[in-house]
């Protein structure tokens, strides 16, 4: 008798998933974003950032000077590695006029008499203006240009000293006995690509999922169907439990192309196990399921509820850290970010894929997506079990 | 006489189904034609192409002298009363007559004319989803007639409706024909059509089935229709009863 | 124009009386622009975790670490006094940058000896990773001028022959437009440009799919009124809450969340002006072609963060594939992102601008041309069947 009922259920279940399948196939605009949304992302924004290094930052150097030291100078200058000298301009307003065009983010201006004041040992400056309105730009401009400056700076010293009379071994070390060696760590090429692209490309699947999940009850309820089903004496446990089994199964089907051309073809990084990152990437998509169902739950209508989701996911990528940091926000920013599950997968996937800080501290991570997606789908199903 | 609507080999297709294969139908004026179909045999496609709302596959439609398929000037003597409803939801009965008055040009006047006719006084206020069918109906219609139209094209108009709706919409449908106006009516209950007073306006009854349009007198489309019917109770056997 | 009028106002009664319509047109774009403010108010990263591992713990080393902690953009964590635990924090997030002194500093120091302090920082967020860098080039040539005048001094050197060693070749490092490198600056108007574009497409797309959903589409089609009229009342609601939502957002970024805002009056209501045109009737004719609201809903918020990727508005145009780059120019986003930075935040007049001026007029144009001239006549709507939310409806429980 109970095997019997148990294998009726099972079939009941199965007959759900399958339909289920059917339905989000034949929802044409879902079945593109399904299956081509999160893939079309990786590759453009792949494509986007296929530079990867911000090096060659555009830069024009005026040499007002045009002596042997000057063109010494300038050829230092040309030849560090993330500085690409892309105009030799005669006068400073060009270069203010090449700044405000946009056409290089640093100008370096040689002053006239810059031989002759360096040989005299009288103080002469040089003009260095870096456009500061794209941040990615300027600092990394900045960076270059600092280190720049303070070897010419350090040379120019030296021979001063030198010329002072002072021993060139005693010159030398008192502008270089400290030395300092920088190391970037976790992504020592200082890779953007790295950095954002993997990122970027889930975000774009959590949007899409966010989408098939708002449809999750709204999409029975709001059907004509709906009372053909209630008629049935279907429970509504086991009919959404199946439908759910369905829609999660997906979101981690189409996540794994995504993974596949991420960490085998365009070989971004991973630093923890792919089954690890798989595992935290089903977490997630069990807490995104479950928020999504939330919202179908209360919505009147499947409009409503995807505008109600996407509310949540869109603006997420920008709340949760992942790149402004979250540590930078106003504490009640911080605080609301966090009731957010893309919060804790985006910071996860962070640690995840650069560090592999260990179960531990990944613990809690897993157990707030645990505890989000089991609070959103009780209120759900209360939710549903009332209307 | 030329007449008001001229379709010629007229084929619809919605996706890879023919709706409308070759229709041919000339409407006169001063003439109510009934368009009859059963669900889905293609009389809201057909009227929607009379419109002008609708592209169609190939085929000519002439409409009050204009090409249907491009000319938007005929839109100014035409009144439609669609199947659905189509009246502006969102808003009460008022606001959708002012708003149509001003869609189709027509004057105060006539606006306040249709709502006198139509006894609608009462249920201005209200808004459109909240009106009974047979209010509904006098509505859509006294919007229909907003502009004087000189062809009305009615889509199903009296689909379950209380009688005295039924009396008013019948009374003004002999009041527009006799004033000079065309009409064109679906409906798709024969024995309803029979036992009512649209029997005795209507001019011609044109049969749409399979694509197909066969224009009939009335009371030829009513023996066809009784024919088809005595046909089916013999071959199930109930006439021996 | 009475059918014009007639048009605009009752559309603003529906915007009106459909309540999240309302907050969509008059809220959200300001909400949006709330929390993004909020987020990037500080723009500028202070007190990043540092920790100090001092293996010497000598005078010099010593004097290293003042350096570090005299910085205003640092803030050193107490307790990690080993490679180890240095790891262990970078590893976990609790500090994002570290210098190791190694053991014996001074002493190899003095006997004049290689040695080196390292210095690290986590470059897994680049946000981190770049300013981090620039802070650490900042102290640590700040320390080495002070190294270099205290060991001159030494050496009995006078202060006038130590600043000519130490200023002979000084370079003046200015840095324009954004001097402290603001993220807010950066980053803020381009947002809000997207959240202009995205939110107004968004309203204006569902105009005519409403009416398609409710059937009352058949009404302006079957009525003697002009496409262009339709066109024009339908969006003018829309395109004055646009333009107006467009002010609203660069006034709260000047004022409450106090990002630049420079630039000449007239052209930023000039491009606002060409901005929302273009939205307006861009969203208008996506909304006579899409099947329904969902399918819109569902596009258009999809869409919003690849157009912000691909416009070059973060990562430079420079850097980006040119067939990327192409593609992202036909969007409008891409052309008032540049501008808007180009005017609010480096105070550039007209002739700075002729491209994005002249690309968003075609685009104005060209968009209204379409929207203006649309067909009255509709390819009839197929039975719904199998196929879910393809047809003229959707899923809702009224």
């Amino acid at each position: 008798m109970q095997n019997k009922v148990v294998s009726s259920m099972l079939r009941q279940c199965l007959a759900v998933m399958r339909r289920e399948v059917y339905y989000l196939w034949r929802d044409k605009g879902l079945r593109k974003i399904l299956l081509a949304g999160s893939l079309l992302g990786l590759l453009v924004f792949y494509a986007t950032y296929s530079a990867q290094v911000l090096k060659g930052i555009p830069t024009a150097i005026v040499d007002l000077d045009c002596s042997r030291e000057s063109r010494q100078l300038v050829e230092d200058i040309s030849n560090t590695e993330n500085l690409k000298v892309v105009a030799n301009p005669g006068s400073f307003a060009e270069v203010e006029e090449l700044i405000q065009r946009g056409e290089v983010v640093v100008g370096v201006v040689i002053p006239e008499n810059y031989a002759k004041s360096v040989s005299l040992r009288r103080q002469v400056n040089l003009a260095v203006i870096i456009d500061g309105s794209n941040m990615i730009y300027a600092t990394n401009a900045a960076n270059t240009v600092l280190a720049i400056t303070g070897t010419i700076n350090a040379q120019a010293g030296i021979k001063t000293l030198i010329a002072g009379g002072m021993h060139p071994d005693q010159a030398r070390e008192a502008f270089s006995s400290v030395t300092f060696r920088e190391e970037p760590w976790f992504n020592p090429t200082l890779n953007y690509a790295y950095f954002l692209v993997l990122a970027l490309a889930l975000n774009v699947w959590q949007q899409c999922c966010m989408l098939t999940a708002c449809m999750n009850i709204i999409g029975e309820t709001g059907r004509k169907s709906w009372s053909l089903l209630k008629a049935a004496g279907v429970s509504k446990f086991m009919f959404f439990f199946s439908k759910s089994i369905v829609q999660i199964a997906l979101f981690i089907l189409t996540v794994l192309p995504v993974y596949y051309l991420s960490f085998n073809v365009f070989k971004l990084p991973l630093a923890c196990s792919f089954w690890v990152f798989l595992l935290f990437t089903l977490a997630f998509a069990l807490a995104l399921h479950a928020t999504g169902t939330l919202v179908s739950s209360f919505s009147r209508n499947a409009v409503n509820s995807t505008r109600f989701g996407m509310i949540i996911a869109v603006p997420s990528f920008i709340l949760c850290g992942y790149t402004w940091p979250l540590e930078a926000m106003p504490q009640i920013v911080q605080q609301a970010a966090w009731v957010l599950p893309q919060t804790w997968f985006f910071q996860g996937i962070n640690y995840l894929t650069f560090k592999d800080p260990g179960w531990t501290f990944m613990a809690p991570f897993f157990s707030a997506l645990l505890v989000i997606a089991v609070l959103s789908y009780t209120a759900a199903a209360l939710i549903a079990s009332r209307s | 006489m030329e007449p008001v609507v001229r379709v010629t080999d007229l084929v619809q297709k919605i996706g890879k189904r023919i709706i409308l294969d070759g229709v041919n139908l000339e409407v006169y004026k001063g003439e109510c034609f009934g368009l009859f179909g059963l669900r889905g045999a293609g009389k809201t496609a057909l009227l929607h192409i009379l419109a002008g709302i609708d592209r169609f596959r190939s085929g000519r439609v002439e409409v009050l002298g204009y090409d249907a398929r491009k000319s938007e000037r005929f839109k100014h003597r035409l009144g439609l009363v669609t199947q659905e409803k189509s009246l502006f939801q969102d808003l009460r009965a008022a606001e959708n007559l002012d708003f149509l008055t001003a869609l189709k040009n027509a004057s105060r006047e006539n606006c306040y004319r249709v709502i006198e006719r139509f006894q609608l006084t009462d249920y201005l206020k209200l808004p459109v989803t909240a009106l009974e069918a047979g209010v509904y109906q006098r509505l859509a219609l006294a919007c229909a007639l907003l502009n004087e139209p000189e062809l009305l094209l009615g889509d199903d108009l009296f689909q379950s409706i209380d009688p005295a709706s039924r009396h008013i919409i019948l009374r003004e449908l002999r009041e527009y024909l006799a004033c000079g106006g065309t009409c064109i009516l679906s409906f798709n209950n024969m024995d309803a059509y029979s036992k009512t007073d649209l029997y005795s306006i209507i001019s011609r009854v044109g049969w749409l089935e399979q694509g197909r349009l066969t224009v009939y007198q009335p009371g030829e489309a009513r023996e066809q229709w009784e024919d088809r019917l005595k046909s089916f109770a013999e071959q199930s056997g109930e006439l021996h009863a | 124009m009475k059918q014009v009028a007639a048009i605009a106002y009752y559309e603003m009664v529906h915007i009106l009386k459909d309540k999240i319509l309302l907050l969509l047109v008059f809220a959200v774009p300001l909400l949006y622009a709330s929390l993004c403010g909020l987020v990037y108010f500080s723009g500028i990263l202070t007190d990043i975790p540092l920790a100090v591992v001092d293996l010497d713990d000598s005078r010099l080393s010593r004097e290293v670490v003042e350096a570090f902690e005299n910085s205003p953009h640092f803030q050193v964590v107490p307790g990690i006094d080993t490679y180890a635990g240095l790891e262990k924090g970078m590893k976990e997030g609790t500090v994002r940058a570290g210098v190791v002194i190694p053991e014996d500093f001074e002493a190899i120091i003095t006997q004049h000896r290689n040695t080196e302090v390292l210095t690290v920082y986590d470059a897994s967020n680049l946000i981190w990773g770049f300013n981090i860098r620039k802070y650490t080039l900042e102290v640590i040539s700040t320390f080495n001028a002070r190294y270099t005048a205290t060991y001159l001094a030494g050496l009995g050197l006078t202060e006038r022959e130590i600043s000519n060693a130490l200023n002979n070749v000084r370079s003046n490092i200015e840095v324009w437009y954004n001097p402290t490198y603001s993220y807010a600056n950066y980053i803020l108007m381009g947002l809000y440009m997207i959240i202009i574009q995205q939110i107004g497409l968004l309203c204006v797309s569902l105009t005519i799919t409403r009416e398609k959903e409710k059937n009352s589409w058949l009404q302006y089609l079957c009525s003697p009124v002009a496409a262009w009229k339709i066109f024009l009342g339908k969006s003018l609601p829309y395109f004055l809450t646009n333009l107006m939502n467009y002010g609203l957002l660069l006034c709260f970024a000047r004022s409450v969340v106090l990002v630049k805002v420079e630039g000449s009056t007239l052209l930023i209501l000039l491009l606002g002006l060409l901005y929302s045109i273009t939205i307006t009737s861009a969203g208008f004719y996506l909304s006579l072609w899409a099947a329904n609201s969902l399918q819109v809903t569902r596009y258009l918020l999809l869409l919003s963060a690849p157009f912000f990727m691909i416009s070059g508005y973060c990562w430079p145009p420079t850097h980006i594939p040119e067939f990327i780059n192409n593609t992202a120019r036909l969007v409008p986003l891409t052309w008032m992102a540049e501008a808007s930075r180009l005017v609010t935040v480096k105070n550039l007049g007209a002739p700075y601008l002729v491209d994005n001026i002249l690309a968003l007029t075609v685009m104005a144009l060209v968009s209204t041309f379409f929207a203006l001239t649309f067909s009255k006549r509709r390819n009839p709507p197929a039975p719904g069947g199998l196929e879910v939310d393809c047809g003229n409806s959707y899923p809702k429980r009224d």
